[in-house]
């Protein structure tokens, strides 16, 4: 990478993006998957879906006690110690 | 002289004409005579006043490859009024395949399969490489018809070995794919599968996923020569991404004439647009002439899951997700532990957890009392005078924490949302996933489950509609030659069914597979008798002798 591309901002909205809610639901396989909504600098919602060894790894990066207390969390953050 | 009659039911004959009353005839495995009154004399007569009779059930989506080759009517599909499976998706089949490759598609089997080690050292002997060899072996013993898939990543691994899950292929290497499936196809193979999605008992992709889209395309043009079936596995839990792979598919449908099918697809009350978006994109590609079949299952989704390994279930509560997360040895410690257990009790609520998983059902198969089987924690705790929340601790201690529980119907399982989806002529009826997850959870009965819950329950789909979604429907998308319909000169292939009562059995553990293997499977309830090319394969509840499965002919 040059050092041009280095300067380059994040995508807008990408950087912003913050946890509004954590869900369990069903996977295809029959184990519980973790459900997670986010919201974007840019408004947008998006979500995406866990399987249980990464749901558990992302509770430990936000060092949430449980699903709850992924609300309010970075999203960026959290999935850099993932 | 007729070899078999089947009398005085109400004919539903798969092509969602309204059921009339009268007579199937059959005579040298075909067809012979459909209508009221019938005379003549019959070999064999079956009485089906009261009942339906309609063309046997066909399964589009399942992995009975391994177990066809001790068990050639695929139980317990059979039973459930299935008359023809197509095995051999996602990717996988187990030809072409050379001999020194069988231990590593053993391992991708056994990931998606849940099969014991033994299944594939005990109960057959390989006596094949090639997939003509395949359809040789199993042949013989077949009681239910087969189309079967040949799999992408065994392909890639004939042709690169290794290399096949670690590269893309060069372009000598795509022709000489190319010609691997030809001669797949020229020995019956139905199409061609494969998967963006799953991965070996490493956890590394299969072989398909190292696919550059030109090898795809490439191959897609061999199955255009024939009109054959590209199946694929997308990626099903980011819908953006299965929007985009049905743009692919669709592209290579155009391209080729092929038709195409993804599976699965499932409805969600947390992403409730998901499969409302992917059908948008299903039908505007139909408009454009594509064929892109999305296969939804008719059954919902439970949950399973044992205090031997972390499961999110417990992610509402933090002081399970504390104790859960904890390494085997101190978590037994933990749960053991009078002060932690009344914590974690306390978690779960004023009501000891009655509302969390008092209906939780004890699966059975493992360590757990086999007299537990099937009972839900409520009772048992209610019995034991305890909550369901310490219940379900004490009852996991008392066996090495090796019970499995079930919470049932959690995802895909809003029947008013899914009725209307099932419905829809854009929707093709599968994703059973017949002989796989064996050790997870049952994947049988789901046309039982298709009458019983969105026919009799809520009305979505008509009799009559509901046998041409898994009769004639499914034989019209993969182009199997002679089947689907109860019309004269057809395949006899044959379900005689109680319309007010054809459903899926309970869940329950089943040690028959090799090597006293256990998996979860459901009996059959409502259907009399299943007829496969003329002969009576099922009836009475009990299996008979007959082995007149085929592999399918296609048009």
């Amino acid at each position: 990478m040059n050092a041009a591309a280095r300067r380059l901002p994040e995508p807008a909205g990408l950087d912003e993006a913050v946890v509004t809610g954590a869900e369990i639901v069903a996977g295809h396989d029959g184990a519980a998957e973790l459900l997670v909504r986010l919201r974007h600098g840019n408004g947008a919602a998006s979500h995406v879906t866990l399987d249980a060894g990464t749901g558990f790894d992302l509770l430990r990066a936000a060092g949430a006690a449980s699903l709850d207390g992924l609300v309010g969390q970075p999203w960026r953050q959290l999935i850099k110690d993932l | 002289m007729y070899d078999l009659l089947i009398k005085g039911g109400t004919i539903v004959d798969g092509t969602g004409a309204p059921g009339f009353a009268g007579d199937v005839a059959v005579k040298d495995g075909r067809i012979a005579a459909v209508g009221p009154g019938l005379t003549g004399e019959a070999r064999r007569t079956v009485d089906a006043a009261g009942r339906v009779v309609a063309p046997g059930f066909i399964d589009p989506h399942t992995h009975f490859d391994v177990q066809l080759l001790w068990d050639g009517a695929a139980r317990p599909a059979l039973a459930h009024g299935i008359t023809s499976v197509v095995p051999g998706n996602c990717s996988l089949s187990l030809a072409p395949l050379k001999a020194k490759d069988r231990k590593a598609l053993v391992g991708m089997f056994q990931q998606i399969e849940e099969m014991p080690p033994e299944a594939f050292t005990e109960a057959f002997d390989w006596t094949w490489e090639d997939f003509a060899g395949y359809r040789d072996a199993i042949e013989p013993g077949l009681s239910i018809n087969v189309a079967p898939l040949v799999g992408h990543s065994v392909i890639r691994l004939w042709v690169m070995g290794e290399a096949a899950g670690q590269r893309a292929a060069t372009p000598a290497e795509i022709a000489a794919m190319q010609d691997l499936l030809r001669e797949c196809l020229g020995a019956g193979a139905v199409g061609l599968s494969t998967s963006f999605v799953d991965v070996d008992e490493h956890g590394h992709p299969v072989p398909s996923r190292y696919a550059a889209w030109a090898e795809l395309d490439a191959l897609s043009a061999v199955l255009g020569e024939r009109g054959r079936m590209l199946q694929i596995v997308p990626e099903f839990y980011a819908t953006d991404i299965t929007l985009a792979r049905i743009d692919q598919l669709a592209e290579l449908s155009l391209k080729h004439d092929i038709p195409t099918t993804f599976s699965p697809l499932f409805d969600s009350r947390f992403t409730p647009d998901n499969a409302e978006r992917a059908l948008q994109r299903v039908e505007a590609q139909f408009a454009r002439g594509a064929r892109v079949w999305p296969q939804m299952q008719t059954r919902p989704i439970d949950i399973s899951f044992s205090l031997l390994r972390p499961s999110l279930f417990f992610g509402r509560l933090p002081r399970w997700v504390r104790v859960l997360r904890l390494p085997l040895a101190d978590r037994l410690a933990a749960l053991r532990d009078p002060k932690t257990a009344d914590a974690m009790v306390e978690d779960a609520g004023p009501d000891g957890g009655a509302a969390m998983f008092a209906d939780l059902v004890v699966r059975g198969g493992d360590a757990a009392p086999a007299a537990l089987a099937g009972r839900t924690l409520g009772e048992i705790a209610a019995e034991r005078g305890e909550g369901p929340a310490r219940a379900l601790i004490n009852l996991s201690l008392e066996h090495g924490l090796d019970v499995a529980f079930l919470a049932a119907s959690r995802g895909h399982d809003d029947t008013g949302r899914i009725g209307p989806m099932l419905a829809s002529p854009f929707v093709h009826i599968g994703a059973s996933d017949g002989g796989a997850h064996l050790a997870s959870f049952a994947t049988y009965g789901d046309t039982g489950y298709l009458f019983s819950e969105f026919v009799r329950a809520s009305g979505a789909l008509t009799l009559e509609g509901a046998v041409k979604k898994i009769t004639s429907d499914t034989a019209r998308i993969w182009g199997l030659k002679d089947r689907g319909e109860l019309k004269v000169g057809l395949a006899a292939d044959v379900v005689v069914f109680d319309a007010a009562t054809i459903a899926r059995g309970e869940e329950r553990p089943q040690f028959d597979m090799p090597g006293d293997g256990m998996r979860y499977v459901r009996d059959s309830a409502g259907v009399e008798a299943v007829v496969v090319n003329g002969e009576v394969a099922w009836e009475g509840g009990a299996y008979t002798d007959a082995k007149s499965g085929v592999v399918c002919a296609l048009n």
